[in-house]
């Protein structure tokens, strides 16, 4: 079974289209790094059309984290702009693709949502 | 700015609070010191000449991000040997800039030992807003040839302070020193630059790249002079009036906030010192209250808000699919998910507020793009109103919150504890729908109901929406009236139960347009009446109520941005003069707090204070009270965008004489508007 990154990633491309990045275009890159070892993604967005390749081509926004990290963001067991705050993930060009892509990472599997009260009950 | 004896200067979320002599000693219950990002980067800043503490002759708030002291050697107390002054001048524009001159008065030369002590706790803005300093990370202080290196390190979060002069100086950890000779009549200076930053691993900065304003004096001049030149003009006989006025649209400029990663776009933050941040609900109110003055801060806010928008379940910070954001942090305690924001979205009206903000904007702007634009935007948001708000499954708009430990209880803007209880003082269960928000959701409704027929092609979803909306409207009339007060209820428990208290909140209810006709009459008397209205305004809750306490935060102090929209509520249900009797109040007030009106004051009678209490531990200026005024003005004037063209039917009471706003902007250009004051308040009085 593949891991989460590669799911996302692998998704993202099968959708080939995303309406939550209708309003952006341009390619955001990710350096997964583990030692010596560097691991690309690269989404190249156009008015939400999305295709995803593992090409390390110059981007306009270039997300640097580690492999480890970036499985939990895409499990949705961390947050991407949390991550971004405490320098676990840094950004460099257009910090506004990155904003938008982060959306698109699933929530915490724990999370269950708001419960209406009658559910609640039957619980 | 000055609030008590503190000097406040600011730029986006930048800002420094000092005492009068200019300098910073925080303790944990003192908020001064410098801040940026929601971090306090100094927390020590004291000058001295001599080993002396400086004392204050004057000073002088330039702008809003300038300041000047004037100070002397020695304490206040005991005679002052004038031979020595010193004069502080200092910005706040990306970085913090100071420039300390030294002047010889005395016919001798004179040496002297200048040092300013610097040190930084790199508070989280939350801590220091809570009291609670406890730190987790390292903190280090690094002398340099050239500069002193304050931090702050947690891991991969790194903060730091980095103080430079133009003059050599001697650094040490705790701060730097310079030797001066001055010959008879002769003066020094230096100046000081501090830096902040906010680094990543490889010392790349969070705000790479997006520093808005520049940050140089001049720049934030042309900025400030373009911002003044590009709003109407309010000329008046009434001389406070256009003073506030002014006041209003400086303030506004001041709150201008530019989020990380957002192309440097600027919306109305909430207030200083602890929300100068974006936040759902009071940068939209701010928007629809500065419209006719400032419309394009309603696009940018549209815009950023549309932009992270939820799109999933989280729990810890109660987000969902198509709900709009609360509040948005750039702390440690945001970082470490010590607290929920980055952002959060527990807020229960910034979701349809925001599809009623982006209707008014398209009245009288024009701006049919942005409707087009923010159409899946708006979708969402009315889905989240009917898939995830209805908790009871009822009809209705509830809250509560999922993230129990550090997420918000209150979910509406009366958000302290003990704000929505029974008649009988009791506090309602969870989950709450209080009534202002089922207002707001209708009227939501009924505006995208327009905007799907006119500008999405979308006839079916508008008759839908107006179908709802109508339900709605019967529904709450039916389960919210209160029968033996003859008022809407606050609010309704999960079971249907009413909070029976007669509060501020029915105003808005005017202002959505969800009071059916034959009830408005009842509404408005208690608006202008002796248990809500104090003289000088509405008051949150009504005088009898149980928990009714005139300095309670939303139980009985006076909200000029509440006040605001229920004038505009009044108005658009015809009751022209009692919405003078409100705004003519509110403006009233603004008198003593020279032009800036705090986020709330004393609900105590006129007759007993003479002056408004202001609520003691208020921010200003807060963003909502600073477009109290003009929404204030745009109600008494009657202005109102209609088929294209921009009517004007004024309703100004006698004592405000002769008013005119020029170049009030939107789809028809520019255009003026000019009032006279006419109605007699006493007559309406007996």
């Amino acid at each position: 079974m593949p891991d989460a990154t590669t799911r996302f990633f692998e998704d993202l491309d099968r959708r080939g289209y995303e309406p939550l990045l209708v309003k952006s275009t341009g390619t955001i890159r990710f350096d997964l790094h583990e030692g010596p070892q560097t691991t690309h993604w690269l989404v190249a967005i156009d008015r939400g059309r999305i295709s995803v390749s593992q090409d390390d081509r110059e981007a306009d926004t270039v997300v640097n984290t580690s492999p480890v990290l970036f499985e939990d963001l895409a499990a949705g067991r961390e947050h991407g702009i949390a991550a971004i705050l405490r320098g676990d993930m840094t950004v460099s060009g257009d910090a506004r693709l990155v904003v938008q892509v982060e959306r698109l990472f699933p929530g915490p599997p724990t999370s269950q949502g708001p419960q209406r009260l009658f559910q609640r009950e039957a619980c | 700015m000055t609030e008590g004896n503190t000097i406040r200067i600011l730029d986006g979320s930048t800002f420094v609070v000092s005492e009068d002599t200019g300098d910073i000693e925080a303790t944990p219950s003192e908020p001064t010191g410098m801040f940026s990002l929601d971090t306090r980067f100094l927390s020590r800043w004291v000058l001295t000449v001599n080993g002396e503490r400086l004392n204050a002759l004057s000073y002088d708030d330039l702008q809003y991000y300038e300041a000047r002291f004037f100070l002397v050697p020695g304490m206040a107390t005991h005679y002052i040997d004038a031979k020595l002054s010193i004069i502080r001048e200092r910005m706040v524009g990306g970085s913090f800039r100071e420039q300390v001159t030294i002047l010889n008065h005395d016919e001798k030369p004179v040496d002297l030992q200048v040092r300013m002590d610097a040190g930084s706790d790199f508070a989280d803005l939350f801590q220091v807003k809570d009291e609670i300093v406890n730190k987790k990370g390292e903190l280090y202080a690094e002398a340099e040839a050239d500069r002193l290196r304050l931090g702050y390190r947690r891991g991969n979060f790194r903060r730091e302070t980095v103080i430079s002069c133009s003059r050599t100086a001697a650094y040490d950890r705790n701060g730097f020193s310079f030797s001066v000779h001055l010959e008879p009549n002769e003066q020094w200076s230096t100046d000081i630059d501090v830096q902040t930053f906010a680094l990543g691993p490889g010392g790349r900065d969070l705000r790479m790249g997006v520093r808005a304003h520049g940050n140089e004096r001049l720049a934030l001049q042309q900025d400030l002079q373009e911002w003044i030149a590009a709003a109407p003009k309010v000329n008046s006989e009434c001389e406070h009036l256009a003073r506030t006025y002014q006041r209003s649209l400086v303030d506004l400029a001041a709150l201008r906030f530019s989020p990380l990663s957002l192309g440097g776009s600027t919306l109305p933050a909430a207030g200083l010192p602890w929300f100068m941040t974006m936040f759902g609900r009071d940068s939209i109110l701010t928007c629809l209250q500065v419209l006719p003055f400032a419309p394009g801060l309603s696009k940018t806010t549209l815009r950023i808000l549309a932009s992270l928008q939820g799109t999933r379940f989280d729990d810890f910070r109660d987000e969902d699919p198509g709900r709009i954001l609360h509040e948005m942090r750039y702390g440690e305690t945001a970082a470490f998910e010590e607290q929920p924001h980055s952002p959060y979205y527990g807020s229960v009206d910034a979701t349809p507020l925001f599809v009623v903000l982006l209707d008014e904007y398209e009245r009288w702007s024009g701006d049919e793009s942005l409707v087009r634009e923010l159409e899946q935007e708006c979708r969402a948001a009315l889905k989240w109103i009917d898939d995830y708000a209805d908790l009871v499954g009822n009809g209705y708009v509830w809250y509560e919150r999922r993230n129990t430990d550090t997420g918000l209880e209150n979910q509406c803007w009366k958000d302290s504890w003990d704000s929505i209880s029974y008649r009988d003082g009791t506090l309602l269960p969870f989950p709450r729908a209080t009534c202002e928000v089922q207002g707001y959701a209708y009227d939501a409704k009924m505006r995208a109901a327009r905007m799907a027929r006119e500008f999405w092609g979308d006839p079916a979803y508008a008759d839908r929406l107006e179908r709802e909306a109508a339900q709605l409207k019967e529904r709450f009339n039916r389960d919210w009236w209160v029968d033996d007060g003859q008022f809407y209820a606050l609010a309704l428990d999960p079971d249907g139960r009413r909070a029976d208290v007669l509060s501020s909140n029915i105003g808005h209810l005017l202002w959505s347009g969800i009071v059916d006709h034959e009830r408005a009459e009842r509404i408005a008397e208690h608006l202008v009446g002796p248990r809500l209205f104090s003289g000088w305004g509405v008051r949150t809750l009504a005088e009898g109520e149980v928990r009714y306490n005139p300095i309670g935060y939303h139980n009985g102090t006076i909200w000029p941005f509440d006040n605001s929209f229920i004038a505009w509520g009044l108005r658009r249900y015809g009751f022209a003069e009692e919405a003078a009797v409100i705004a003519n109040g509110i403006l009233d007030a603004a008198r003593y707090f020279d032009g800036r009106l705090p986020e709330a004051f004393g609900g105590y009678q006129r007759e007993l204070t003479k002056f408004p209490v202001e609520y003691p531990t208020a921010c200003s200026p807060q963003a909502w009270s600073t477009g109290a005024p003009m929404l204030l003005l745009r109600t008494m004037l009657g202005i109102e965008p209609h088929e294209g063209h921009l009517s004007v039917e004024p309703c100004l009471p006698i004592g405000m004489g002769r008013i005119e706003v020029l170049d009030i902007p939107g789809r028809w250009g520019k255009v003026d508007a000019f009032a006279r004051g006419r109605l007699d308040l006493h007559d309406l009085a007996d």
